[in-house]
């Protein structure tokens, strides 16, 4: 470690949703990088320690070496000449940055869709149909007296969701703490987060939509056929009781999980619970929130809802957005062979979608950017090397629960940001396109394609 | 002599012709059908670059056409459509015959999903099988169907019915997960088996399974009997070419009242063993 030290105060990790922006980081000047983040889970600190600058081209074209520039060149020409092109990631990047993703898609006449289509994409759909009764993490921290978490593991994935929010700190109505709440789990397996809680409900796999339904019924004191027990594993009596629980506490908070969203039932269960919070809230105060993964999925949420009227899979196509998950969500286009084109941003589809969907991906041109070497970058048309947001770059990102958090970068990169390539990118296809928002009618990419 | 279309160039992308209807296409020749635009991708096109066009079509809003080859990419087919017929002989992509009003739409091979979403009358028929969200309610939407009869001779994927409030739904094969959810009212019929959660959230209408199905918790049985107006829908079922048996004809059928969270007036007749 060189004597080229700089501290940086209440900087922000973006490693997940919790988006915590109490970090002191201490940096090394000399060999930029992170050697010290204090307050940080084990995740945290593993984001900070990994996120050193390497040595890598600022792009590939096809593998060969190249400027950013005859990236960006590249780049635009793929989307200026595309039918159905589709912008996908958004959710490891700052606001700033995934406006003008947006901004493109809606030139160009395509798709943007983000990581949320592969994990609260289900909830976005039932906020829609049911309603969501919603609460930031700091009025969960000082009021909720009783907090059920569904389908989730926050002791490894969010480890700070217990300790900063929702199970021990102390709040302005909570002032003992752990003592001061009643703490559930509902989950299909012991986890590490299983010993936090008071009450355990062990599901059995694809049953919560049975749970949260019984549930509903036995809130509005209607009858629920014994055999829930046999079907859920769960039996009626510790529904019962649960139920006696939640319309007696002072204030509840669900916070929800992927169980919960990409088990089979999908939207439904979100659905459901959303709908059992409505239900509590005729006896006392509920309120439900999604727990979120990525580090900026809820800012690509509130930005694309901002921008188009719809939080993923909006369709540009007729000039106007239109929200179809199914139609215009990205594993679907991608594995019904739909779209030619792809620019993904911030995301490593190629590691973790379906294989047909990973099939296509290699028949069309893919546009990649991101600061490290992923699988999708590897088998990208173009791939930039771009600097890590919160860690290189400033801006904005929003926490799990809708509140927008600045970021404050520890140290420069080399390479450009997500939001400087994408800006270079859609000025030189707004170029391409003549001003024209139809591609079609551009006399610039007829005469180059 | 009708108009005919005849796919010569499947598109590499959805294209949307929602132009594809009787109405619009009424006293058209095929050249001028030719020249209709749709939407290919992001960019306008003339139907003729994707279509052999022949034939006249009929006078008035009550014509028929014919397409021929398959058109699973493409969709919107008879979206809108008030009156006349359209045969399909291959399959179609999505949002086929949405908010329909009147007419015929008769599909030989298989349809995408959203067959019919929020219809109001007319009828469709799909001779193969059909994606999800049969005549259910567009997203962010909470009513489906409000009238027609929607009729799929194969297998159906999840959330067929979906806040349906009038009409019909017949399916000769297997129906996925959530038919029926937040019906309103109106009739799902499946000859074969039913998929999980059936009915979550009726709070009228009927569903009608004639295989063993076990249902949510806030389900309760009623009653077995032989309902008179099951029989009758099955004899016109049968008269549209399902495979209706005489058994389920005359079968008793046990009654099961739900959703509890609900209004509770909803039933599912499942067909005694």
């Amino acid at each position: 470690m060189s004597e080229n030290l700089k501290f940086v105060p209440h900087a922000t990790c973006t490693f997940c949703g919790c988006v915590c922006d109490d970090m002191d980081l201490t940096v090394d000047m000399d060999e930029k990088r992170i050697t010290k983040a204090e307050n940080a889970c084990v995740l945290g600190k593993a984001w900070f320690r990994e996120h050193g600058i390497e040595q890598r081209p600022y792009a590939l074209i096809g593998g060969r070496e190249a400027t950013t520039a005859e990236g960006v060149e590249e780049a635009a020409q793929i989307l200026a000449r595309a039918r159905f092109p589709l912008i996908y990631g958004l959710s490891d990047t700052t606001c700033e940055a995934q406006r003008v993703a947006v901004a493109i898609a809606d030139m160009i006449g395509g798709t943007v869709d983000t990581t949320t289509s592969v994990c609260h994409g289900p909830s976005g759909i039932a906020f829609e149909t049911v309603g969501e009764s919603t609460a930031s993490l700091g009025e969960i921290k000082n009021r909720a007296d009783m907090v059920v978490f569904w389908g989730g593991n926050p002791a490894e994935a969010h480890p700070r969701l217990f300790s900063r929010y929702a199970v021990t700190p102390k709040g302005m109505y909570i002032p003992n703490g752990r003592k001061d709440r009643t703490v559930v789990l509902v989950d299909v397996r012991r986890t590490m987060s299983t010993p936090v809680a008071d009450i355990f409900l062990r599901v059995k796999p694809r049953s919560d939509f049975e749970v949260l339904w019984a549930l509903r019924a036995l809130v509005k004191g209607r009858r629920v056929d014994p055999s829930i027990e046999r079907r859920t594993g769960v039996s009626l009596a510790v529904l019962e009781d649960l139920v006696a629980r939640m319309k007696s506490c002072r204030y509840g908070a669900f916070l929800f999980g992927m169980g919960l969203t990409m088990t089979r039932g999908r939207h439904f269960n979100s659905g459901a619970l959303l709908a059992l919070t409505t239900d509590l809230n005729e006896f006392t105060h509920w309120v439900a929130k999604p727990v979120r993964g990525h580090g900026n999925v809820t800012g690509a949420d509130n930005v694309v809802s901002w921008q188009t009227g719809f939080p993923f899979g909006v369709n540009f196509s007729r000039g106007y957005p239109r929200f179809n998950p199914g139609e215009f969500t990205t594993v679907d286009l991608l594995a019904r062979g739909e779209t030619d084109a792809i620019l993904i941003l911030a995301s490593d589809p190629a590691a973790n979608f379906p294989k047909a969907a990973i099939e296509h991906l290699k028949r069309i041109p893919v546009i990649s950017l991101d600061p490290k070497t992923t699988l999708t970058s590897q088998l990208a048309r173009v791939a930039f090397t771009t600097a890590t947001y919160g860690i290189n770059v400033g801006g904005t990102v929003y926490r799990m629960d809708d509140v927008a958090i600045t970021l404050r970068p520890a140290f420069e990169s080399p390479y450009p940001s997500d939001e400087e390539i994408l800006s270079a990118i859609r000025d030189r296809v707004r170029a391409l396109l003549g001003g024209n928002r139809v591609p079609a009618v551009a006399p610039a990419v007829a005469a180059a394609s | 002599m009708s108009l005919a279309f005849t796919l010569r160039t499947p598109p590499t992308v959805p294209l949307e012709a929602e132009v594809l209807t009787p109405a619009r296409l009424a006293g058209l020749s095929a050249p001028e059908a030719a020249k209709l635009s749709v939407v290919h991708g992001n960019e306008r096109a003339d139907l003729g670059e994707f279509f052999q066009v022949q034939g006249t079509a009929d006078g008035g809003g009550a014509g028929e056409f014919r397409l021929t080859g398959d058109l699973s990419r493409v969709k919107h087919v008879g979206a809108g459509m008030a009156d006349g017929r359209i045969v399909i002989h291959g399959s179609v992509g999505m949002h086929l015959g949405a908010e329909m009003t009147g007419g015929e739409i008769i599909v030989e091979g298989d349809a995408a999903d959203w067959v019919g979403p929020e219809m109001t009358g007319g009828r469709i028929v799909i001779k193969g099988n059909a994606g999800h969200m049969v005549g259910a309610a567009s997203r962010g939407s909470a009513v489906g169907v409000r009238g027609g009869e929607i009729v799929v001779f194969g297998n159906t994927g999840n959330e067929a019915g979906h806040g349906m409030r009038r009409g019909l739904v017949a399916i000769g094969g297997d129906a996925g997960d959530f038919a029926g959810v937040s019906m309103l009212a109106g009739t799902i019929v499946v000859l074969g088996s039913l998929g999980w959660r059936a009915g979550a959230g009726m709070r009228r209408g009927s569903i009608v399974t004639m295989h063993p199905v076990e249902l949510l918790p806030t389900f309760s049985y009623a009653c077995t009997y032989a309902p008179l107006y099951l029989r009758l829908l099955l004899a016109r079922l049968r008269r549209l070419g399902l495979p209706v048996a005489d058994a389920q004809v005359s079968g008793r059928y046990q009654r099961w009242s739900g959703d509890a969270v609900e209004l509770n007036k909803g039933e599912v007749l499942i067909l005694e063993a």
